[in-house]
């Protein structure tokens, strides 16, 4: 797991050209904290009480020319915290999508993440960015203002620097002090948050099945009560931010009070009114709306930012390098002893299963559901690992082998928001000149022109199931994989289609490999392994057997 | 119809948004005593009089202050959190009323975000309608507060006050057209993700996990652009505002310089006066909850899209008593669909066959009311299914599908989702033996049963049997299953399962040849009608089939 603090720091480290450039324009922005205590003191005393207008102007023109450029700053600093934060949503963006895929392609029958993927890709990235640029600027707009209010302060009258800035800081120390509770609380609220996020996608995907069942006011009151406690999560965050606020606002009032009761001594030791009206606006005009935006930007956005970025950081895998994989010389398999079960307590699917196809063979398994077909792709694929036994791909392991030199078609056709080609193409690259043979051969030239040609964008949503799983099986065809597995990859299609697809597929060169789905399948291929309940049959059909 | 949605939103906040205000109106009422009151306290000082009571005001404005902004900062949340909660519940509701018909409209994954994240933005709308009314007192009140020290100071701070108001109305508008587009692009990285997350397999065995992370995340520069167009927005009204404060605060300081000069004013309400500049150009605060109410609005304009899809309605009538389920389709015709007269006799087994595209899946969604025809009406024991109660309805029909979606907490729970018992059900189906090898059986949480097309096609079969006493439809319901034990299911349905009128769609001879009554369809009409055997001469009819064993 990534920490949060690292993926902060990476995200602030990696731009400090932009940093420099925020810090840069943060001075000139607090430049009127510095300069409006002695403004308005120079002001009111050596001008306009002293009579003398044009100073009086002069010193109020200064300040005003300070917040023109302060503005102008302003503006640049938002824009640098922009092009911070922008890169930072990237970056988690990237984070939940791999860890999003790890999760499901590592688990490879469990089904696929549901919800909580959705909501950790758009509310809680969304809520990481605004936080992260709210505490950018809001620690950045703190600590540049501190620095030159405490020196406008200490230049202007330092007898007060000691009643201004104690409680002030004994303020800011009670916040943080008070931040642990915030986060938990904040945790809590997005943990309510992904859990009705999961059941909501549950629910949308499932809303056919609950409609057929009746199961609405169910399904309502499941959800309704997930909501509840979502918004109970998030009473409690709002009544911890209260009281937080309470304890702060006394901290930025309790200095302009003590400035007051300090105000009849320093009158007696000669230091004028206007003076001390300077030093109040140091406070509540630079330190007070500091203080307040600190507990604003670091109560709520860092909170929500630290605990978004745990949730996010969470489902991310550490990054581990595949391993090294090698192109075997054919691709004859053998398997020795194969025993796989999916869990240490569940029967095994598969039970030392011995298996040699030869380079170039047809070979068909079938057998009841649950009888380890799929599992037996899945190890073919590399894609499990034997619990026990050995799964070679021309002598090497299964799972060490170049995906180039196999492919697996699943039941369920991945099929992608990008060109026809692109989909034709995957996991390789393939010309329109390559494709069109392929097309024309499954007869998918009808869907290719209905989307606009090989370069027009293919929407998944707008392909039935059965035309899904004809690219994939187009897709095949033109692989130069030389291990093809088919997955019940044709149960959507009507039987003259499969059939077509799978005497193409066989036509081609190299080792086809088809978990059957319909008897139909297991006859067109030269051998058949059965799996089921006893020993495994393996059985060769002459070459004269196969014409019915 | 947005702000319509938006103004329900605030309703929902229920008492929150109106504490919100007053909290809101008692910190700013006691920030705008607290600069007058200074300001005397400045001078009683200057002049050498001692404060008396005055310091003790200032001490309680003070404490005003500061509970008021504490109530304002928990209603907020409070509001925002009732908002939200009640627009979700509201949506939710009204999704599952809907039904099937949306997902016809909307990609599951809209309807998620829709529900989900826009519900969300949407629920902050009565903070930042409040919070936003709310500054206007502290505009309002420092105004007056100017004009009691002296009109002329007033007059300077209006002037910029009206600049700031244009500043925040262009703003505004710009910014809906922007976050829209943003929330597009958003929307497509979830759609793309949604994609890979479905073909998880396919990849996994690829081992292009790496390469369809940079797909999915193509529309990345996309977003990247519409979210800095929005900072840049922003930030250029940002710094419209940014000035305008300034020039407020020092032409109200010049004016109160002058004043002062003429001995008009004393120096503690100079003080005061440049306090209430400040606090009068508050308004540029508005800026961040304008952008938040414009985010509100697209929001609410997403979710609007949800509600247009209107939730189906139900009757009240039950069926009568003796339990036959015969069905009846009388002149309905729906979607490219048309069939005239249909009667399925109570107890019988119909099959409807006919190539992709002919319509078989409407007929089935058709005859349990997952679907309404155009015209027409389909009638069970007489009765028009829409006169029915939900309840009723769902008692009396099951469904089977190809694909089913499995729903509840564990394995029983999901074949009991629409009444019954499991065990029976599930033996029925023939799904009993391989739920008893999942690690806890029945019990087994559904996301830690890894199940094969197959198997979820029987627990589907298993759900529909539990509880459909008068109508059984099975959509396809059997195709992922291995001949072995499509055989066994069809034994059921023949044997055990026989005493309910049963719809079939197939693909498959067989299960059309044990059929009593074969309804053949063929570019949405009803091509042929009779038993398999008679129209098994007709070549057509073979044609609709496949080459499976005979």
């Amino acid at each position: 797991m990534t920490r949060p603090r690292e993926v902060l720091w990476a995200a602030l480290r990696r731009r400090p050209a932009v940093l420099a450039k925020i810090a840069a324009w943060s001075v000139l922005e607090v430049t009127p904290a510095f300069l409006i205590g002695h403004a308005v003191a120079r002001a009111i005393e050596d001008g306009f009480a002293a009579g003398r207008l044009l100073t009086g102007l002069a010193w109020l023109a200064l300040l005003g020319g300070a917040w023109l450029v302060a503005a102008v700053a302003a503006r640049q600093v938002i824009l640098g915290v922009a092009a911070l934060a922008e890169p930072f949503r990237d970056d988690l963006l990237h984070h939940v999508v791999r860890g999003l895929l790890h999760e499901a392609t590592a688990s490879f029958r469990a089904p696929p993440p549901g919800g909580a993927a959705l909501t950790r890709a758009t509310l809680q990235v969304e809520l990481a960015r605004d936080a992260f640029a709210a505490l950018v600027t809001v620690l950045r707009g703190f600590v540049f203002t501190l620095v030159s209010a405490a020196l406008g302060l200490l230049t202007l009258v330092p007898a007060l620097a000691l009643p201004v800035l104690v409680p002030f800081a004994l303020g800011t120390a009670l916040f943080l002090a008070s931040l642990p509770a915030l986060i938990r609380a904040q945790r809590a609220h997005l943990e309510a948050d992904e859990a009705t996020g999961a059941e909501l996608t549950t629910v949308a995907g499932a809303l056919r099945d609950l409609t057929a069942c009746g199961a609405e006011q169910s399904a309502g009151d499941r959800l309704g009560a997930l909501v509840e406690a979502q918004a109970a999560t998030a009473a409690r965050l709002a009544r911890l931010t209260a009281l937080r606020t309470t304890a702060l606002t006394v901290g930025g009032w309790l200095p302009v009070l003590l400035v007051l009761a300090w105000t009849p001594a320093l009158l007696a030791q000669g230091v004028a009114i206007a003076t001390v009206v300077g030093a109040l606006a140091y406070v509540t005009q630079s330190l007070a709306p500091a203080l307040g935006g600190l507990v604003e930007g670091v109560g709520v956005s860092g909170v929500r930012l630290l605990a978004a970025l745990g949730r996010i950081l969470a489902g991310t895998p550490a990054a581990i390098p595949p391993p090294p994989a090698a192109r075997p010389a054919d691709v004859t398999l053998t398997l020795r002893q194969v025993t796989f079960a999916y869990g240490p307590q569940a029967e095994p699917v598969l039970d030392r299963l011995d298996l040699e196809v030869a380079d170039g063979e047809h070979l068909a398994i079938t057998g009841p559901s649950g009888a380890g077909k799929s599992t037996l792709a899945a190890l073919l694929a590399g894609a499990l690992r034997p619990d026990a036994g050995q799964v070679l791909i021309g002598g090497l392991p299964a799972d060490r082998v170049d995906p180039a030199a196999r492919l697996l078609i699943p039941q369920e056709a991945y099929v992608f928001r990008g060109t026809v080609l692109e989909n034709l193409a995957y996991p390789g690259e393939a010309s329109e000149h390559e494709a069109e043979a392929a097309v024309a051969e499954l007869g998918l030239a009808e869907l290719v022109a209905r989307c606009g040609g090989y370069q027009g964008l293919l929407d998944p949503a707008a392909l039935s199931a059965g035309e899904r799983q004809l690219l994939a099986l187009t897709r095949a065809l033109l692989s130069p994989a030389r291990l093809i597995v088919l997955d019940e990859a044709t149960c959507h299609l009507d039987p003259v289609a499969e059939a077509r697809a799978e005497e193409a597929l066989a036509r081609r060169p190299g080792t086809l490999v088809v978990i059957a789905h319909r008897a139909a399948s297991a006859r067109r291929a030269r051998r058949v392994l059965t799996l089921g309940d006893g020993a495994p049959r393996d059985r060769r059909f002459a070459r004269e057997e196969l014409i019915p | 119809m947005a702000d319509r949605l938006v103004r329900q939103a605030v309703r929902d906040g229920g008492p929150w948004p109106a504490l919100l205000a007053t909290g809101t109106i008692l910190a700013t009422a006691a920030q705008l005593a607290l600069p007058a009151l200074i300001g005397s306290l400045v001078d009683a000082f200057a002049a050498g009089r001692p404060p008396a009571g005055s310091a003790l005001v200032v001490g309680a404005a003070v404490a005003l202050a500061v509970l008021g902004e504490s109530l304002a900062v928990w209603a907020r949340g409070m509001s925002g959190a009732r908002a939200s909660a009640r627009i979700r519940q509201a949506l939710v509701r009204h999704v599952l009323g809907a039904g099937p018909a949306l997902t016809r409209r909307l990609p599951p994954g809209e309807i998620v975000t829709r529900a989900g994240l826009n519900a969300e933005e949407l629920g902050r709308a009565p903070e930042a309608v409040v919070s936003a009314l709310s500054l206007l007192v502290p505009t309002a009140g420092a105004i007056v507060a100017l004009a009691l020290i002296h009109p002329l100071l007033a007059l300077a701070l209006l002037g910029g006050v009206g600049l700031i108001v244009l500043v925040l109305r262009a703003f505004a508008r710009v910014s809906g057209v922007l976050s829209g587009a943003y929330q597009e692009a958003q929307g497509e990285i979830a759609a793309r993700l949604a994609d890979a997350l479905a073909g998880a397999r396919t990849i996994a065995a690829a081992r292009s996990g790496d390469r369809e992370t940079r797909r999915i995340l193509q529309p990345l520069p996309r977003l990247r652009a519409h979210g800095l167009a929005l900072w840049r927005a922003g930030a250029s009204a940002g710094v419209r505002a940014g000035l305008m404060v300034p020039l407020v605060e020092v032409a109200v300081l010049v004016a109160a310089g002058f004043l002062l000069a003429s001995g008009r004013l004393t120096v503690g309400e100079v003080y005061a006066a440049a306090r209430y500049a400040v606090l009068g150009a508050a308004l540029s605060g508005a800026l961040g909850f304008a952008g938040q109410l414009a985010r509100a609005r697209a929001a609410a304009a997403r979710v609007e899209a949800l509600l247009a899809v209107p939730a189906v309605p139900y009757g009240t009538a039950s069926l009568p008593a003796p339990a036959r389920g015969t069905l009846t389709f009388r002149g309905v015709r729906a979607a490219g669909l048309e069939i005239p007269a249909l009667t399925l006799p109570g107890g019988s087994l119909t099959a409807v066959v006919g190539r992709s595209g002919a319509g078989k899946s409407l007929v089935a969604a058709l005859a349990g009311r997952l679907a309404d025809p155009d015209e027409g009406q389909v009638l069970l024991d007489g009765t028009p299914l829409p006169e029915l109660s939900r309840a009723e309805l769902r008692r009396a029909v099951g469904y089977a599908f190809e694909r089913p979606v499995l729903v509840g907490a564990s394995v029983a729970a999901a074949i009991e989702l629409g009444g019954g018992r499991a065990e029976p059900a599930a033996r029925a189906a023939r799904a009993d033996a391989f739920v008893r090898r999942l690690p806890h059986g029945y019990g087994t949480p559904l996301a830690q049963a890894p199940m094969s097309g197959g198997e979820r096609q029987r627990l589907g079969l298993a759900r529909a049997f539990a509880h459909a006493e008068r109508l059984l439809i099975l959509d396809d319901a059997t195709s992922s299953l291995d001949s072995a034990t499509e055989a066994l299911v069809n034994e059921a349905l023949t044997g055990e399962l026989g005493g309910r009128t049963r719809l079939v769609v197939t693909h498959r001879p067989d299960v059309a040849a044990r059929a009593d009554l074969v309804v053949w369809l063929d570019g949405g009409r009803v091509r042929r009608l009779g038993p398999h055997r008679e129209l098994w001469h007709d070549p057509g009819y073979r044609a609709a089939f496949d080459e499976e064993p005979r």
